[in-house]
């Protein structure tokens, strides 16, 4: 049980308990799941942020800004999201359980820097930033550079994550996250790929390819979006580039997998999540999320 | 016969309560004064205990009692062998074997206190593998095993807790004569009943008398318990249960309440426990057993099963709790409904150092029928025999001798197989990666002594008074459907007074299948001693007699004459006692033949009333990455008459769920020391409701003869007997590859399509 809580109605507040050694909550669901399973304690003090409704706040000029407490559900079901950058939108619709989708956000998601987290792979290969605000100001850093490993962010304790900003791709572009998944619901990714192609009539102008739990970090593998890169997007070309993504997996034995299943599976899902980019890019109309598909 | 589920509006008494939130669970339970218990656990899996320091846990402020084997009565508890004590004394044995407890003011100070209990040990090396336990040479799980007071039909020696043979005819003589043989190793790995109410317990002394409210499945045994260790009178324990939140047969046996009475009486306070979700995990000595099962079977061309030999090994774990029966249960799963013309199977449970295990929802046969299911469509293949056609050709039906020569009466085993081809669609065309697979199982009634009174309330409503438990099954929340017929009154009429040691009759509790099978029978019995005491009224009343009068719409009335009547409500608002007992009569086990050469019989060599089941499975497999969905299930079950149809599909839904979870994902994983590796809900993967499958129910309705109340049969445990070997059996149709361990995870299947 945490000594004290404090429910901040400011963001300056807010920032003030943090700059005091005060931890941020807003949906809770890794903190409170987290400590009731053991994995750390509650902070000795917490901030709510949850009532900050400027943080609540999705705008759009370009580039989509997404405010720290956008809920996943929030996500999932935004038109712009589900149109151009489809990938975060079926990565948003397979967080945790519809309750996890309804009360987790995205801050809080990227914040908690699980290596296994569904929403860090599609803001990789779009080239997201955040947004981190303290008492001293405000700074934009890429997603890549927010993780630092495992549970370990970049950022300094006295700052928030105030927002998530987006820039839209190319038209043309189709993208895809998909996860190996035991189960439909409460499920955590053991193996995840996102794949973003851009293509310029039938070859691909730009690819973003990333693993997601396959490494102590999520990461983008240039050597995979290399390959694609001015192909066709084909079954070779996807078989090939999903190979090169297997390639830079870190794969680790645990109680999910052994690591050889993992390796295999990792370019089944990344082949498959580059064919359904491919698809999308031409304007194919492949279901949200593209896990139902299979 | 066959008829087809239809709804009925009876809604449960306890229904509203659980789905809106309003109910209230022992966890709810708080009591003036109360203390927060916590555990000391075992720091090895197995390791001799040198010296137990609780100096420093007494000294912390807020500490009321801390407690060791040195603070209760040196007794051993267990139900069919006495191997455990309430506090480990010389040796630790599993990774939860409790070496003290604490009662504190709060529970941070309680697990502070547990922490700074010191205990030095010296390490052994524990016996995790359940075939090397088995070896000559293996040390001793319990060194002092043939001094514990145990059943002496179970063959105890050394780490073998209990061994069960069925013998039947020459077996090997038939099998080099077979025109057809196959053989198969398949292992299971253990699993987890997994309810979502973890454990709770408060236990409050009044003078010399302890109250235990407990999340039990069994609360009369969990009285007897509490009052062996504390080496008091059963009359001064009383065990009430409030809303139980799942068990599934994990919440059976006697166990925590007695540290619990032990702390409040030494604290002077109430106490209360409950589990984090770990500790429901780990601390339990129930987990459905890990199994390795070899099979071999000879045929004749036609099908003819002429001979089985069986030789299964299951991991009991580390203590025996209340699954010592488990090596005879699973030899005559290992038979299965089949008509077998000879038969030797050998059945061993084994200590280790791992979890104990109990019963978990049809102990034991989930997994048998699993291994011999797919040992029977092996069989076919070798046969070029369709599986279904095999099964056919060698289910037992009336009259049919089973592998301990118990003649079977009228059974509808074939007619559940031929409901379930027609539900499934056996025979049409599949799409790539698609298969149907069908599982048959059997699984036992048990006939216990039970009791109830039904006593009527001035208003003309009933109570119905029994000491039978309510695990969620809707077993208990039945039983007024059962006495309101007997009345000619409505089920809506019955209030039920349950789950308190202290007011209704013994019970075995809510295990075995039974409650609606024996209470059932005891209500029906209570009800119609309050209908001879109704007729005798109202026959002053109405100046006529007895006979001429019968029961209906809550009045008794004269034959034939239906405006002479008096109402239940007038003749019950008298101010006359109006109360009925039962118990019912006790089944008889069914003959066996004496030349059945078996060893360890403890009561399982015959099945009463056999509920039997064919499941039908539709799969689809992704042959890329071995995920297995499971789209579509049949059940098809003969449980004789359904008393409440609402009531018997919620056990085949909730069943088949269980089913496909213990078949693809569920599995408790221990690390080479027998620790649990996924003690959680995110690595111990329970299906969600996104992953049922569709379900559709077909019934058998073969009248019993013998069992409970109109011809019915238990219902609980059945459902998930046969779920996984169809599974099992439709991955090898869609795939052609046979996955021979349990659960058969997406790597499993995966590997064995490599």
């Amino acid at each position: 049980v945490s000594a004290s809580l404090v429910v901040a109605s400011s963001v300056e507040e807010a920032l003030r308990e943090l700059a005091s050694g005060a931890r941020p909550v807003a949906g809770g669901t890794d903190l409170v799941v987290g400590a009731r399973q053991g994995k750390a304690p509650l902070p000795e003090r917490l901030v709510a942020i949850h009532r900050l409704d400027e943080l609540r706040a999705v705008r759009e000029d370009g580039t989509l800004r997404l405010g720290a407490l956008v809920t996943h559900a929030e996500i999932a079901a935004h038109p712009l999201v589900r149109d151009r950058l489809t990938a975060l939108a079926d990565a948003a619709a397979i967080v945790g359980s519809h309750a996890t989708r309804a009360q987790g956000t995205i801050g809080g998601n990227l914040m908690n820097a699980s290596p296994a987290m569904e929403t860090g792979g599609p803001l990789l290969c779009f080239g997201a930033s955040v947004v981190l605000r303290s008492a001293a100001g405000t700074r934009s850093l890429g997603v890549g550079e927010l993780f630092a490993g495992p549970g370990q962010t970049t950022a300094t304790p006295d700052e928030l994550l105030e927002s998530v900003e987006v820039p839209l791709p190319a038209e043309a572009t189709g993208s895809c996250y998909l996860r190996l998944e035991y189960r439909r619901q409460m499920e955590i990714a053991v193996v995840g790929a996102t794949a973003v192609l851009t293509l310029d009539g039938n070859h691909v102008a730009d690819a973003r390819v990333a693993i997601t739990a396959l490494a102590p970090t999520l990461r983008r593998v240039p050597a995979a979006e290399a390959a694609l890169r001015d192909g066709d997007a084909g079954p070779a070309a996807a078989e090939a580039a999903a190979q090169l993504a297997a390639e830079a997996a870190e794969p680790i034995s645990d109680v999910r997998a052994s690591a050889r299943y993992r390796r295999a599976m990792a370019t089944v899902i990344a082949r498959r999540a580059i064919e359904i980019a491919a698809a999308r890019a031409r304007g194919d109309d492949v279901p949200i999320p593209a896990n139902g598909v299979f | 016969m066959a008829t087809t589920a239809e709804p009925r509006t009876f809604v449960r008494p306890d229904g509203k309560e659980k789905v809106t939130g309003a109910g209230r669970y022992t966890a709810d339970l708080d009591l003036t004064g109360q203390l927060h218990a916590r555990f000391r656990y075992a720091d090895h899996t197995r390791a001799a205990i040198v010296r137990i320091d609780t100096s420093r846990a007494r000294a912390l402020p807020g500490v009321l009692a801390v407690l060791t084997h040195e603070d209760v009565p040196d007794v051993r508890y267990g139900q069919l062998v006495k191997d455990r004590r309430l506090f480990a004394k010389e040796e630790v044995r599993f990774e939860a074997d409790i070496v003290a407890a604490v009662a504190a003011t709060t529970p941070e100070l309680a697990a502070q206190a547990a922490a700074l209990i010191e205990v030095e040990y010296e390490p052994l090396t524990p016996l995790t593998d359940v075939e090397a336990a088995l070896s000559e040479d293996a040390p001793l799980v319990h060194e002092d095993w043939a001094s514990y007071e145990g059943d002496d039909a179970l063959g105890r020696e050394g780490n073998v807790l209990g061994c069960s043979t069925i013998v039947k005819g020459d077996a090997d003589a038939a099998m080099a004569s077979a025109d057809v043989v196959v053989s198969g190793r398949y292992v299971a790995d253990g699993s987890q009943g997994a309810p979502i109410e973890p454990r709770a317990i408060v236990a409050q002394w009044q003078g010399d008398r302890v109250t235990v409210w407990s999340s039990t499945q069994v609360p009369f045994m969990a009285r007897s318990g509490v009052a062996h260790v504390l080496q008091i009178p059963e009359s001064r324990v009383r065990v009430i249960v409030p809303l139980l939140g799942g068990g599934f047969g994990s919440k059976c046996d006697f166990h925590f309440e007695g540290h619990l009475a032990a702390l409040a009486r030494a604290a002077g306070r109430p106490v209360k426990l409950v589990f984090s979700r770990e500790e429901e995990f780990v601390a339990p000595d129930h987990r459905r057993e890990g199994m390795v099962i070899e099979l071999e079977t000879g045929a004749r061309r036609d099908g003819t099963l002429v001979a089985r030999r069986g030789r299964l090994v299951l991991d009991g774990g580390a203590y025996c709790g209340e699954g010592g029966f488990f090596a005879q249960l699973a030899a005559m799963h290992a038979c299965g409904p089949y008509v077998i013309e000879n038969v030797h199977i050998e059945s061993r449970l084994v200590y280790t150092n791992n979890q104990p295990s109990g019963s978990i929802r049809a102990p034991t046969a989930p997994q048998t029928c699993w291994a011999v299911e797919q040992h029977m469509d092996e069989l076919a293949r070798a046969l070029d025999l369709d599986p279904v056609e095999l099964r056919r050709r060698t289910l037992i039906e009336e009259g049919a001798e089973s592998p301990t020569r118990q003649v079977f009466g009228p059974l509808g085993m074939k007619q559940t197989l031929e409901r379930a081809v027609e539900l499934i669609g056996y025979g049409r065309e599949l799409p790539d990666g698609e298969g149907i697979g069908f599982a048959c199982g059997w699984w036992p009634s048990f006939g216990v002594e039970s009791g109830a009174y039904v006593k009527l309330n001035a208003d003309g409503t009933g109570t119905i008074v029994t000491g039978a438990q309510e695990n969620g099954s809707g077993a208990v929340m039945g039983l007024p459907l059962l006495a309101a017929e007997a009345l000619g009154m409505k089920p809506e009429d019955f209030s039920i007074l349950y789950q308190d040691t202290d007011a209704g009759p013994w019970d075995m509790g809510s295990s075995g299948s039974q409650t609606t099978l024996n209470n059932g029978r005891a209500v029906v019995e209570a009800a119609r001693e309050v209908r001879s005491r109704l007729l005798e009224l109202a026959a002053g009343r109405l100046e006529t007699d007895a006979e001429d009068l019968e029961l209906a719409d809550g009045a008794v009335q004269v034959r034939g004459a239906p405006g002479r009547a008096v109402s239940i409500a007038e003749l019950a608002g008298t101010g006359a006692t109006i109360i009925g007992k039962g118990s019912g009569r006790v089944p008889d086990t069914p003959a066996t033949s004496p030349d059945s050469a078996c060893v360890g019989r403890l009561g399982f060599e015959s099945f009463l009333e056999p509920q039997l089941i064919t499941h039908a499975v539709h799969v689809r497999v992704d042959g890329e990455t071995g995920v297995t969905r499971v789209l579509r299930v049949a059940a098809v079950h003969d449980s004789g008459r359904i008393l409440n149809p609402i009531g018997a599909s919620g056990q085949v839904y909730g069943g088949v769920v269980m089913g496909v979870g213990q078949a693809l994902t569920e599995a408790t994983q221990f690390d080479e020391a027998g620790r649990q590796r996924n003690p959680h809900l995110l690595d111990y993967k329970l299906p969600t409701a996104a992953d049922a499958p569709q379900i559709d129910i077909a019934w058998v309705e073969t009248p019993a003869l013998d069992g409970g109340p109109n011809g019915s049969k238990g219902m609980g445990e059945p459902p998930c007997v046969p779920t996984s070997g169809a599974i099992a059996n439709a991955i090898a149709q869609a795939t052609g590859a046979r996955v021979r361990q349990l659960p058969m995870t997406a790597e499993r299947v995966w590997e064995a399509l490599q």
